[in-house]
């Protein structure tokens, strides 16, 4: 067994595992926060992805005892005080959900993305999310999702709005 | 997951290679872990021992001497790193393309440059720009240092000439000369996640005037080609003489990914991109 000492959406945990265990079983299994989600178990599908020191990894790949002595953010650190974040709320107001298991793992990717630039173009957003993957094909909201969240944390308000009404006409057209 | 392994952290390189000699062989060397786990999940291997090497401080070096016009890359130093270096990016654009073509921005940042040469995949896509780069690859192991060069590293699909105790610690790129340029082309079957059909590298050497062109997943190794002397070529000669080359020195074979037939077919296509690329100067290839 492996003593790991680290810092799970700022709180300090220590728990003792296998080496076998996946920083996502640790997560879902030990801890409890099954936001993140497994989908292949492979490093392919980009569901399990979590912050390590602020970057994106997928957690089905890296072990629990790695994860020693580092920083990791989850899905579940996103909402402050039972209010969402402003990304996640730009998810729901874009329509970028459906079944919606695809979602926290994009989420963390844009998370990262926008710290490292927070005005990406829809080039830097698609390269950022080309890991995660959405069977449910609502990639033209998650990129807009993200685009709008960008706006409004840069404090463009005015075209946050206009998008938003572009998004709903797209899906007012048929869009998938 | 699945896997009855034992794992450790080491700070040092000498704890590493006392570790994987006395595993006898059933040790595995731990860096960025995206092949490995996998594998270990699988059931494709089945280490008794994991050695961790992020820990150990030398390992993760990145040194690009722009006066030198030369690289250090240290074992745990991972793709992200690379592809996202600045002076990377001037010096080896071949190197910082074809890092990032490697899987997703998530796994780049755990996946290791030193990782994916040691991986020795048929369609590794680190190894084409560090052949016509003319890399180097040093090692430690129990019996001390030793470097090899690139092209004497893999010896089969997936097989290098690697002692079990052994470690690669960093990979050289040695001073590349004025007015050189690189460049990577990687055909694949999507845009985003996948391995290479074909890719090819090419250096660009007018000081040697030479080319230098490697070429991935179209043997049981990437295959370097016998330098093409500029002097003896015009442009359009130069194209048709690395094509013929490289047809005679490649092997495909048909897998999930693509047929014999059609690697064949688009290797050509892709060394002519590649040299029209390299020859026009404005391109910044």
């Amino acid at each position: 067994m492996h003593t790991v000492s680290f810092r799970v959406n700022s709180e300090p945990q220590t728990v003792s595992v296998p080496a076998a265990t996946t920083l996502l079983e640790l997560l879902r299994d030990r801890l409890h926060l099954t936001g993140t989600k497994e989908g292949c178990g492979v490093g392919e599908c980009g569901a399990c992805t979590v912050l390590l020191d602020g970057a994106p990894v997928t957690a089905c790949l890296v072990l629990a005892v790695e994860a020693d002595g580092h920083d990791v953010r989850t899905i579940e650190g996103e909402a402050t005080g039972g209010e969402l974040s402003a990304l996640q709320q730009a998810f729901i107001d874009a329509g970028a959900i459906q079944c919606g298991f695809c979602t926290p793992g994009m989420i963390m990717s844009a998370r990262a993305l926008l710290t490292r630039s927070p005005n990406p173009s829809d080039e830097e957003i698609i390269e950022a999310i080309a890991g995660n993957l959405c069977r449910c094909t609502g990639y033209e909201a998650v990129v807009a999702a993200i685009r709008n969240a960008s706006r409004q944390l840069t404090r463009e308000a005015p075209a946050l709005l206009a998008d938003d009404e572009q998004t709903k006409a797209e899906k007012a057209s048929g869009e998938p | 997951m699945r896997g009855n392994f034992e794992y450790v952290h080491t700070r040092s390189i000498g704890e590493a290679t006392r570790h994987l000699a006395d595993a006898e062989g059933h040790a595995a060397i731990l860096a960025g872990g995206t092949d490995l786990l996998v594998n270990v999940r699988n059931g494709l291997t089945t280490p008794a021992l994991l050695v961790d090497i992020k820990g150990i401080e030398a390992l993760g070096r990145l040194e690009v001497s722009e006066n030198d016009r030369t690289a250090v890359i240290g074992a745990s130093v991972p793709l992200n790193r690379i592809a996202e270096d600045a002076a990377i990016r001037r010096l080896f654009p071949a190197l910082s393309e074809a890092a990032l073509s490697i899987a997703t921005y998530q796994l780049r940042n755990r996946a290791t440059l030193v990782g994916n040469l040691c991986n020795a995949s048929p369609a590794s896509d680190s190894l084409p720009p560090l052949l016509v780069l003319g890399a180097q690859i040093y090692v430690h192991g129990e019996e001390g240092e030793r470097v090899i060069p690139l092209r004497a590293f893999c010896t089969d699909v997936k097989q290098t000439c690697l002692r079990a105790d052994e470690i690669v610690t960093e990979v050289r790129i040695p001073q590349l000369q004025d007015g050189a340029r690189t460049g990577f082309i990687k055909q694949q079957r999507i845009r985003g996640h996948d391995l290479a059909v074909v890719n090819v590298a090419g250096a660009f050497l007018p000081g040697d005037k030479m080319l230098k062109i490697a070429i991935g997943s179209c043997g049981p190794t990437p295959v370097l080609l016998e330098p093409i002397d500029l002097g003896s070529h015009s442009p359009e000669t130069l194209a048709e003489e690395a094509v013929r080359s490289a047809k005679a020195a490649v092997s495909p074979i048909s897998d999930v990914r693509a047929s014999a037939t059609y690697r064949s077919a688009v290797l050509p296509v892709l060394i002519r991109r590649l040299i029209a690329r390299l020859l026009d100067a404005k391109g910044g290839a």
